[in-house]
């Protein structure tokens, strides 16, 4: 099995007067974790059946490993996918369900016999294969879903949201276990998902998905800690990023009516913004924008405060610190290091 | 309470529909004089004469049992050959006018077949093959085939579309794809649909009457047959009907499980297409 690179250039896909995906330009290295992460909608999962070969792009070009494959069948591709619904064949056992794709090839029995033992060792249901899909649990399904794609060692694997269908506790359980399994088997792996914490945690790189086009390419880290757009900024986090609108003028702010000082913005002139600050990075202080706490909400250690500050809502995520009473007026500070700045016109980082 | 109505009217149903069959059934095993006695006989000493004669006498059905088998099986297999493709096709292929196309193929089954029976007579006639095999059953394939198209399709479109889209990327190939994977997944409506034709061209009388003529005689035809100008022999006619009637009885409790289903199905999803 030799992981294969993966790029789009330029893909269009239109349905009907409707453009699902606008250009997307993408490059996935041998071996990568590449997650496509965005709303629903985006185009994430059109991207996906584009590699696939189950839909055709209207224009730009697919290529593996340097070569054209815009236009090869899916059978042709050398790829393997895991469905979210899993798409197993209910009429089959595990055992045939697995083997299925190396029959199809004409693969000799025993070397099918050999090859199902393994896929199923690798995902530990080798005492599930005489049962038929109908009388598996929904994690079981879901492995036999991932052997019979894992069988013919593809060079790329494409994921289409496989845990969704999955219980809190096993999709983080299972989460783990398929970057392990990613990794041993050495494969190039895209990864669909709307769920940011599966991708930040299990991915080399990411795409965010937007209106279907590409908004920001990048490892979790560099995604989250410098988002390319206001976007990408209140798309990802749990809560997401606060977005204040503010007027940037020789070093200072104005956010709704009151000045905060900041000097590192001193380079960027007079112009409209919008300031991004995580709710890690939001604190009650003895000075700052004046600000109504509307709901405290503990969650273990932290707690989660509402804020309305002029017109905006600003969440703060506080440890530790005294629990403001609700309806109290307070004073929050932005910690100066932890901003985003956002140009309000074009949405950009600044 | 509900239970006890549901009881009544699930006896009533039955007795209606089972009336026929059973005064059939004692029919064929009474002699001539038995049937036309009024007041009916209750008592009387069952023979099996007219099954000995519809079997073994002059009137013998078996012929006619061959020409019904030979023209349902071959109207059946014709008819799965062909609707199989077609209706995979329709459920599935991005075809301009699918769905016009799924409407005048079930639109064809809108006209009333007696007004078919005469232009069909007249172009088989053309074509020499009136009295045959071939012109009967290209007839009963011009009505099994809509109708056979139109319940798979239902079918069909139940399937999920990433099971051959699964398929296509296991290296299976459309055609692998739909023997492997669909087939298998549409058995059930397959054989419902494969009874229905099979019962229909079966049971068919107008048009095997008409274009059958004298060589092509289906077993529907024979009975006929037993009702003449001076005399209507009620015994034979009684057991042709119960032997006639034996393969679909079969066929239909084979079936049982499949037919309930696939009528609701045909039911909900028939107006429904997309």
């Amino acid at each position: 099995m030799s992981a294969a690179s993966v790029s789009l250039a330029g893909i269009v896909k239109r349905h009907g007067a409707v453009t699902a995906l606008d250009g997307i330009d993408l490059d996935v290295a041998p071996g990568e974790f590449f997650s496509l992460l965005g709303p629903s909608g985006s185009g994430k999962t059109t991207t996906l059946r584009i590699l696939a070969g189950l839909e055709q792009a209207d224009a730009g070009t697919v290529r593996m490993n340097g070569k054209d494959i815009t236009s090869l069948e899916p059978g042709a591709r050398d790829v393997a996918m895991v469905f979210q619904s899993y798409a197993l064949y209910p009429h089959m056992t595990v055992r045939e369900n697995i083997a299925f794709p190396l029959r199809m090839v004409g693969v000799s029995n025993e070397e099918i016999t050999h090859s199902v033992q393994e896929a199923a060792a690798r995902v530990r249901i080798e005492h599930l294969l005489e049962r038929k899909p109908g009388q598996l649990s929904g994690g079981q399904q879901q492995r036999c879903a991932l052997a019979r794609a894992i069988v013919r060692k593809p060079a790329l694997f494409l994921l289409d949201e496989p845990l969704s269908n999955l219980d809190a506790k096993l999709r983080v359980e299972t989460r783990v276990e398929l970057k392990r399994l990613q990794r041993a088997l050495n494969v190039t792996a895209v990864y669909v998902t709307h769920d940011q914490e599966e991708a930040l945690s299990l991915s080399d790189r990411l795409a965010v998905f937007m209106d279907g086009r590409v908004v920001q390419v990048g490892t979790p880290e560099e995604v989250f800690s410098r988002p390319a757009t206001v976007e990408v900024a209140g798309f990802l986090g749990n809560p997401p990023m606060n977005l204040l609108p503010a007027r940037l003028e020789d070093g200072r702010a104005t956010v709704e009516g009151s000045l905060i000082s900041l000097p590192s913005l001193s380079g960027l002139g007079r112009r409209e913004v919008t300031l991004g600050i995580r709710p890690s990075a939001v604190r009650i202080a003895a000075q700052g924008l004046p600000a109504t706490v509307t709901m405290c909400e503990a969650l273990g250690e932290d707690f989660f405060v509402d804020l309305i500050v002029g017109e905006c809502l600003v969440r703060a995520k506080l440890r530790g610190e005294e629990r403001p009473a609700e309806r109290s007026r307070v004073r929050i500070e932005l910690e100066p290091r932890a901003l985003h700045v956002f140009d309000r016109e074009t949405g950009l980082r600044l | 309470m509900r239970r006890a109505v549901l009881l009544v009217v699930s006896v009533a149903m039955l007795v209606v529909w089972v009336f026929p069959v059973l005064w059939g059934l004692v029919t064929s095993v009474k002699t001539e004089r038995d049937v036309l006695a009024y007041p009916p006989t209750i008592v009387f000493e069952p023979t099996a004469v007219n099954y000995h004669d519809v079997f073994f006498g002059g009137a013998s059905i078996v012929p006619n049992l061959v020409s019904s088998l030979v023209v349902s099986g071959l109207t059946t297999a014709l008819t799965m050959l062909f609707a199989i493709p077609a209706a995979y096709a329709l459920a599935r292929l991005d075809l301009p006018f699918r769905r016009a196309t799924g409407f005048w193929v079930l639109a064809t089954q809108m006209l009333p077949p007696v007004g078919l029976v005469i232009p069909y007579f007249l172009l088989l006639r053309r074509a020499g093959w009136t009295d045959t095999y071939q012109g009967l059953v290209l007839v009963y394939l011009t009505f099994a085939l809509p109708f056979a198209i139109w319940l798979l399709v239902s079918y069909f479109e139940e399937i999920p579309r990433e099971m051959e889209e699964a398929a296509l990327l296991d290296r299976a190939g459309r055609l692998r794809a739909l023997w492997y994977v669909i087939l298998p997944q549409a058995k059930g409506g397959i054989a419902v649909t494969l009874i229905f034709v099979f019962l229909n061209s079966w049971n068919e009388f107008l048009f095997a009457v008409v274009l059958g003529g004298n060589t092509v005689r289906t077993v529907t035809v024979a009975m006929f047959n037993f009702i003449s100008l001076e005399q209507t022999q009620w015994g034979r006619l009684a057991a042709a009907a119960m032997v006639g009637m034996a393969p679909v009885i079969v066929l239909g409790l084979i079936a049982q499980k499949h037919i309930v289903k696939g009528l609701t199905l045909g039911a909900v999803k028939g107006g429904g297409r997309r």
